[in-house]
């Protein structure tokens, strides 16, 4: 029996450094009347560490177990970290192209493997429930006095031929819903710029370069925020914002919100319960919600 | 600079081997540096991609090898994705690594491999990674005991955070996902 509701994958992130992604991922996923199921014994996908490029085995067993469990019981997974979308869509993609992949999984699952189940992120999900439209009707311009921006990071959209989802240096599809919420949302340049990625613990010094970029490029663009959908460029841009100023001798400020605390505040959710005062740079939500009744 | 002299054909083997693995052809780069402007590491790297790709068409694979590039890429495919004849640039660059590893021509940086081993361990173990448990661990481990302790009451004011180490049930599968790989890494 194949439900119509999501299979929901929060993955390792969203229990611990990244809750509030889950918490509000869930609110705007409720008031949109949408069921989410979490996905039943859910493993980590293997992230960065686990080998993946081309060949190697442990990056499409590991989300492969997911998919399966998925498969057995919904059409559609949602995975709202962006590295568990990147791995679950790698190993579908190696899974689906492969016979003897299918067979070599078959026999470590000790079951004929189920990889067809499709794989959504949060930007896919989101836009295939609410238009911009009808989230424009809901917002009431609420956002109308900031400026925001979306950035992509690397996960979400490359490799683009596997992932199938945005243009991997160009990248748009978050901007209808955040420009729906009556926010201003002006071109980033740095929007698909890498992070640091998983250098924090071992090579603090190379990944404090590059958060820095991006950040101090959104306080020359004049944001207000930066908007991610991805856990880990956001432990990187918020989390380590302090580490940022201090390696390199700056004092830049710049919020960065999950993808789905913004569009819980255009649907007239409180940041209370969308877990904002979670972030280490805090917005000016009093400045934000002004006029707002 | 790279002198000419280093073309040698011995390393044609393992340019071949690399562009087996890879699917890239590395003579189709042409020098253009796109990769290298795009790079948010190539700071850190004593060759940048597109130089990279340069000591790999000239044979001169053992410089490639023990540069620190192959050690301190963090694959954001940003080269490969701007790369205006799609040459796969991060999968050349981590192939190359990972053929020095195996060949014992030069292990990863240490912090990085330690980061590396930890986490799939702790996933190997309980199913899914505990992120304070990898911290707690890398810091012991390699001896720089604050390493983000300032951090820790910052994730510690959310709700929800998971305490204790999350375990799954089917470790037994997680195993021998493990043992599979640890079999055979590559299909």
């Amino acid at each position: 029996m194949v439900s119509t509701a999501y299979s929901y994958y929060p993955g390792c992130s969203l229990t611990s450094s990244a809750t509030e992604y889950d918490i509000s991922f869930r609110k705007v996923v409720e008031a949109l009347g949408i069921q989410l199921d979490e996905l039943e014994d859910w493993n980590c996908c293997g992230a960065s560490p686990a080998p993946h490029h081309k060949a190697e085995t442990l990056g499409v067993l590991l989300p492969g177990r997911n998919l399966h469990i998925a498969g057995a019981s919904h059409d559609a997974i949602v995975a709202p970290c962006a590295g568990c979308y990147n791995r679950l869509k790698y190993a579908q993609y190696k899974l689906a192209g492969d016979q003897d992949i299918r067979e070599q999984t078959s026999e470590v699952f000790q079951a004929e493997v189920r990889y067809q189940t499709e794989v959504l992120n949060i930007v896919q999900m989101l836009n295939r429930e609410i238009t911009p439209e009808a989230l424009r009707e809901r917002s009431q311009g609420r956002l109308a006095n900031i400026r925001i921006g979306a950035y992509y990071g690397c996960l979400l959209t490359r490799p683009a031929d596997i992932l199938g989802f945005d243009s991997p240096r160009d990248p748009r599809k978050m901007r209808p819903l955040m420009e729906a919420t009556g926010a201003e949302v002006p071109h980033f340049p740095f929007k698909t710029e890498c992070c640091g990625s998983y250098m924090g613990l071992a090579r603090k010094d190379i990944l404090l370069k590059a958060s820095h970029r991006i950040i101090e490029v959104a306080v020359s663009t004049g944001l207000d925020a930066l908007v991610t959908a991805c856990p880990l460029c956001h432990q990187n841009l918020d989390l380590r914002q302090e580490q940022i100023n201090k390696a390199m001798g700056t004092s830049l400020r710049m919020p960065v919100l999950y993808f789905s605390q913004l569009i819980g505040l255009a649907m007239g959710i409180s940041p209370e319960e969308l877990e904002l005062d979670a972030l280490v740079v805090q917005p000016d939500m009093d400045r934000w919600l002004k006029g707002v009744a | 600079m790279i002198p000419l002299s280093e073309t040698l054909s011995q390393g044609r083997e393992l340019v071949a081997e690399i562009e087996h693995r890879s699917g890239q052809k590395v003579a189709d780069c042409y020098q253009c540096g796109t990769c290298s402007s795009t790079c948010a590491a190539a700071d850190a790297f004593d060759y940048p991609p597109h130089m990279f790709m340069r000591l790999l068409q000239l044979g001169a694979v053992d410089r490639a090898m023990a540069s620190t590039t192959g050690q301190l890429c963090y694959d954001c495919m940003t080269c490969s994705s701007r790369c205006p004849i799609r040459i796969d640039v991060a999968d050349v660059i981590e192939t190359t690594k990972n053929i020095a590893d195996e060949q014992g021509i030069r292990e990863s940086e240490r912090g990085l491999r330690l980061f590396r081993n930890l986490f799939l361990k702790n996933v190997r173990r309980h199913g899914r990674l505990h992120e304070a448990s990898l911290l707690a661990w890398f810091n012991l481990k390699s001896g720089k005991l604050t390493n983000d302790l300032s951090l820790v009451p910052l994730i510690l004011r959310r709700k929800n955070v998971r305490i204790v180490q999350p375990r799954i049930k089917d470790r037994a599968q997680v195993r021998r996902i493990f043992q599979r790989a640890k079999e055979r890494p590559r299909w």
